[in-house]
């Protein structure tokens, strides 16, 4: 479900919290309302990556090694 | 020889062809592109630093001992985020001005065996952050068919270099498109090979995850040459695979009847939203091979649609750990985009950024099983042609979106599966700008993926006339 628009004060507080290096108010604001067409807004972010909770991913593992898929001869 | 000026737009072939008959020597070729970046670098902004004296001195000892191979004493350029000892690797940013490397990247060291000469080391977005290329304290790398527009980033100096005459070839990073958009944009084959197949020792790192080392080459028989000499496996490298090369060059020209192979075409996503002219210059590739005999089969993949916010929620928190030490010490150093990058980085969860981690994995299972069933898939490369320097958004068919974003949308999806994915010319647009089309292989297949991009890229219809450049 979408979260309310994180303000600039949310932001500020999660980085003095547990962010290793504070970030300024400028750097932030760009997440809240981004102007220089680089990022997505922190916003968009956070609501497409609770959209991509619907994907059912079961047990998946994060990515690995890359390996060649067997092919069906090699099963 | 004689026509000094048309040595620049040679092959590699060509050019290893002239040296062996005697045509030129190492040192004078060298000279032919030292010469051609003095001039033209001040108008393509392609290089950071050119090593006039160094280049010249190692052609000099290379016809002292005369080798063999076919990238003996042919010059190249190296984006510089890739390491020389005792060269600075700037990565395009104020931060690493005084960055001296200790080591040669493995790929370096790859290519001085096989007896290539470094030029010089090539513009980028700042440290590989951004499509666009804008670099706000080395310039912008330009067009070579259009100085109004963009190279085409991240490696932008790269794919100048390239598409300037000023290097036979380029290597450049990968992260989202960083090689194969350039290269689209810029009238050049661009190869971003599977995940691991190149060493990314010695490169400064932006995303671990989804880094890949590339190539920028005029034609895809080149581009083979170079990934023959590239793909050793590196033991010394922890992403590197350990899994021995295949033959890309004696299996290019194997293929020719398509009859029995497939290809596939994923019509949602990659074929929405995109000029007119590239899809038309798409389907030209497509009737081509269905022409060669191959059954075009269209194909379904993920829902692509938050691909990029896969990426980013990747990208940034592993690009924060990296940078950290230096933001501590020097963050005003940084351009703004890319601090503005990392703070996104900061708030990023945990459970964000290893979900993202396990879709790619959910991604790379579902592009395997589609690539059980075909050949290869193809794709335009990019949905528009090079935009215009200092265009914020563009409009494609209805969809307005960050330039960046356009730049990459059919290209970043392939560094979260990991897949081999290669970019080459497909026609030129009524803008007079090139256009291109996109090749993606089975994991480590990259001898098919080559075959298939070589059929393609030596049939007149598909060539693209060289820039006018004055």
């Amino acid at each position: 479900m979408p979260k309310d628009k994180p303000a600039l004060e949310l932001l500020r507080a999660v980085g003095d919290a547990f962010g290793a290096y504070p970030f300024s108010d400028e750097d932030l604001s760009e997440l809240v309302e981004p102007k220089l067409g680089m990022i997505t807004s922190f916003q968009d972010l956070m609501d497409e990556l609770d959209q991509l909770r619907t994907v059912d991913l079961g047990a998946l593992p994060p990515a690995l090694e890359i390996k060649p898929k067997a092919s069906r001869s090699d099963e | 020889m004689s026509d000094v000026t048309g040595v620049c737009w040679l092959t590699v072939r060509q050019l290893s062809r002239a040296l062996v008959n005697g045509e030129i020597s190492i040192h004078d070729l060298v000279n032919v592109f030292l010469a051609r970046a003095t001039e033209l670098n001040p108008a393509s902004k392609a290089f950071i630093d050119v090593y006039a004296d160094s280049a010249r001195a190692h052609a000099l000892k290379l016809a002292e001992q005369p080798g063999s191979g076919m990238l003996y004493g042919i010059p190249y350029g190296l984006k510089d985020l890739i390491d020389i000892k005792d060269r600075r690797t700037s990565a395009g940013s104020a931060v690493f001005a005084d960055n001296i490397a200790s080591e040669d990247a493995h790929v370096v060291s790859q290519l001085t065996a096989e007896g290539a000469v470094c030029l010089g080391k090539l513009n980028l977005h700042e440290f590989a952050y951004g499509a666009t290329g804008e670099n706000a304290l080395y310039g912008t790398a330009v067009n070579a068919y259009d100085s109004s527009r963009l190279a085409g980033g991240s490696s932008s100096g790269s794919a100048a270099a390239v598409a300037w005459g000023l290097s036979p070839f380029a290597l450049g990073t990968d992260t989202g498109g960083s090689v194969r958009s350039p290269a689209a944009l810029s009238g050049l084959v661009g190869l971003k090979p599977t995940y691991g197949r190149i060493s990314m020792r010695g490169v400064t790192p932006y995303s671990w995850s989804l880094d890949h080392l590339g190539i920028l080459s005029r034609d895809v028989r080149d581009c083979a040459v170079i990934l023959q000499t590239l793909a050793e496996p590196d033991l010394a490298d922890p992403g590197s695979t350990h899994r021995p090369t295949d033959q890309y060059l004696s299996e290019i020209d194997s293929l020719e009847d398509l009859t029995g192979r497939s290809i596939g075409v994923p019509r949602q996503f990659f074929y929405e939203h995109v000029d007119p002219e590239i899809l038309g210059a798409t389907e030209r590739v497509i009737s081509f091979l269905e022409k060669k005999g191959a059954t075009v089969r269209e194909v379904e993949t993920p829902d692509l649609n938050f691909s990029r916010t896969v990426s980013l929620t990747i990208q940034m928190p592993e690009a924060l750990s990296f940078h950290m030490p230096w933001l501590e010490q020097r963050a005003g150093d940084y351009g703004k985009d890319f601090r503005t990058g990392l703070a996104l980085g900061q708030q990023i969860l945990a459970e964000h950024y290893v979900r993202a981690k396990r879709l790619m994995t959910h991604y790379r299972t579902q592009i395997d099983d589609v690539l059980e069933t075909v050949d290869i898939l193809i794709t335009p490369s990019t949905p528009i042609v090079a935009p215009k320097i200092g265009a914020v958004e563009v409009e494609t068919e209805g969809l307005t979106e960050p330039v960046g974003n356009a730049m990459m949308c059919f290209t970043n999806f392939f560094n979260t599966t990991g897949h081999p994915a290669i970019s080459i010319p497909s026609g030129m647009h009524s803008l007079g700008l090139p256009m291109g089309v996109q090749l993606v292989g089975k994991a480590f297949g990259e001898a098919s993926l080559l075959a298939f991009a070589h059929l393609i890229n030596s049939q007149r219809q598909f060539k693209l006339p060289l820039p006018e450049i004055n």
